[in-house]
């Protein structure tokens, strides 16, 4: 004999739809009745537009106050090199290098009055003399080497940390010459974008110090090194020439340093004399240096 | 002489004085190039050319104006006259070491290229000549010992950056501007490295501290 059974609450198909539905519908009934907000109400109108970039005036002016800051940025290097005592002792890669001291100090005398005369000329020229250094020029290059010189990198989830240099005396040496040659390559390069000759001349007063400069690093670092030879690097770096090329270059400058990574590769930087990116234009703000006024 | 050399450190660099250096100067053959090269000067050639669209400063004509053509000219002589020098230190001077002669060929090629460049810039208006007059002044010179030649070549190239400076000075167009600034760069080098051949360490040598009077360039 059949006895009844209890029926089992049965769910099926259309009653869970029925039951999401009622659900949903309650949701919605006390969403509406509340008294909160959510969200952002939508509201009508124009919002601010984009701010405009200011525009970058490149004028003679621009020009040589620009030339001064790279001065002002190769002189402050200068003196954080000789702060810090960079090139006090050895070298393994260049042993007879020597004391380069009494040089780099020189070197910062004539950088300090080129940037006064580069400005001297800027403020000639109806622009405002800059007494600070490159804002570019100190992050990307001067900062960034010192950085890996002395500290190296910190690792990260990808890469193995890079300790601090394994030859500072060698990265501050090879930086001078680098920077000398920037120095000079930026005097020449400004012949060919001032249009006053006796502004050419000037910068060439500058830049031919400047070369010589470079020039007799290149002979502290490479003793003999006159003109190009065979060998272009020695362990992994360029080796420096006191005359690398017929004429003059306002070519990038190649500088290799600080420690390997974990292949074995060096920072590498390469020094480009000023352009539009690397500007002291008359907006340009940078530590105590100010906007141009009018 | 040998000029197949190689490329070694200096070796046993003879060490003089600054003194000793500029006693064995060019002494009375330089004077200033400028008077003389100015008067052929006149007005400018126009040139709508500019050298970057972007600057907001008038820009001067890129190709040489007339006056610029005959400083330029000049330019060259001065350069054909140092390869001519040249010549005659390698070919008559005894005792050059392997290395003085990369230096010395190196740098006599150096003069001939910047001669050729400016030759290319000016066309038929080149000289394509040495100034005879500029030759004669510091031939005499160029001959005797080693040192006194290597000296006699420092001083020479630090009048010749003297004469592209005076040059810089008055030269409107762009192209011949540029040229100039990259000779000139060259030639400052030259001197640091003539001074370092000769042995010193005086910086107020190897960075030539005292210009040399510019060149004279009468025809």
């Amino acid at each position: 004999m059949n006895e009844p059974t209890s029926s089992p609450a049965v769910i099926g198909r259309r009653n869970l739809l029925r039951a999401g539905a009622l659900t949903v519908g309650a949701a919605a009934l006390l969403a509406a009745c509340g008294s909160e907000e959510t969200g952002e109400v939508a509201t009508v109108g124009n919002g601010a537009p984009n701010p405009d970039l200011e525009t970058g005036t490149v004028n003679n002016a621009v020009r040589l106050r620009t030339a001064a800051s790279v001065e002002n940025t190769i002189a402050n290097a200068y003196a954080t090199v000789l702060e810090l005592g960079l090139l006090s002792g050895s070298s393994a890669l260049y042993p007879n290098l020597g004391d380069q001291t009494a040089n780099v100090t020189l070197f910062a005398e004539h950088h300090t009055a080129a940037a006064a005369a580069y400005n001297e000329l800027a403020v000639a020229a109806g622009g405002q003399a800059w007494e600070c250094g490159n804002p570019r020029f100190d992050s990307v290059f001067v900062a960034a080497i010192f950085s890996r010189i002395t500290e190296g990198v910190e690792a990260t989830d990808t890469a193995s940390a890079i300790p601090a240099s394994d030859d500072p005396v060698r990265d501050v040496a090879t930086m001078v010459h680098a920077l000398e040659s920037l120095s000079a390559a930026t005097a020449q390069a400004l012949v060919g974008q001032v249009t006053e000759p006796a502004q050419r001349k000037a910068a060439m007063e500058v830049g031919v110090r400047s070369g010589r400069q470079a020039a007799m690093m290149a002979l502290q670092i490479n003793p003999g090194g006159y003109v190009p030879g065979e060998v272009t690097e020695q362990d992994g770096l360029p080796i420096p020439v006191a005359v690398p090329t017929v004429f003059g270059s306002v070519g990038g400058i190649l500088w290799v340093g600080g420690a390997g990574d974990e292949n074995g590769v060096r920072m590498r930087s390469t020094f480009e004399t000023p352009s539009f990116n690397s500007m002291v234009y008359d907006f340009t703000e940078y530590g105590e240096c100010a906007p141009a006024e009018g | 002489m040998e000029i197949e050399a190689t490329h070694a450190g200096l070796a046993g660099a003879r060490r003089v004085g600054r003194r000793g250096l500029l006693a064995a100067g060019l002494g009375g053959a330089s004077a200033s190039l400028l008077p003389v090269l100015l008067g052929r000067a006149a007005a400018t050639t126009p040139d709508d050319s500019t050298p970057d669209e972007n600057t907001t400063t008038t820009a001067p004509p890129k190709r040489p104006s007339e006056a610029d053509v005959a400083l330029l000219g000049a330019a060259q002589q001065v350069e054909l006259t140092m390869v001519a020098l040249y010549d005659d230190a390698i070919a008559g001077v005894t005792g050059w070491s392997d290395e003085d002669a990369v230096v010395m060929v190196a740098f006599r090629e150096a003069h001939e290229d910047s001669a050729v460049a400016i030759s290319a810039l000016l066309g038929r208006q080149a000289p394509n000549a040495r100034s005879e007059s500029l030759y004669s002044a510091l031939a005499p010179s160029f001959v005797g010992g080693r040192d006194d030649v290597v000296a006699k070549a420092w001083e020479a190239e630090s009048a010749a950056v003297a004469t592209h400076g005076e040059l810089l000075g008055s030269l409107q167009g762009f192209n011949g501007a540029t040229l100039i600034a990259a000779i000139q760069m060259a030639e400052a080098r030259h001197c640091t490295v003539l001074a370092d051949l000769l042995g010193t360490d005086d910086t107020a040598l190897l960075l030539v501290d005292d210009e040399a009077d510019p060149l004279e360039v009468n025809g």
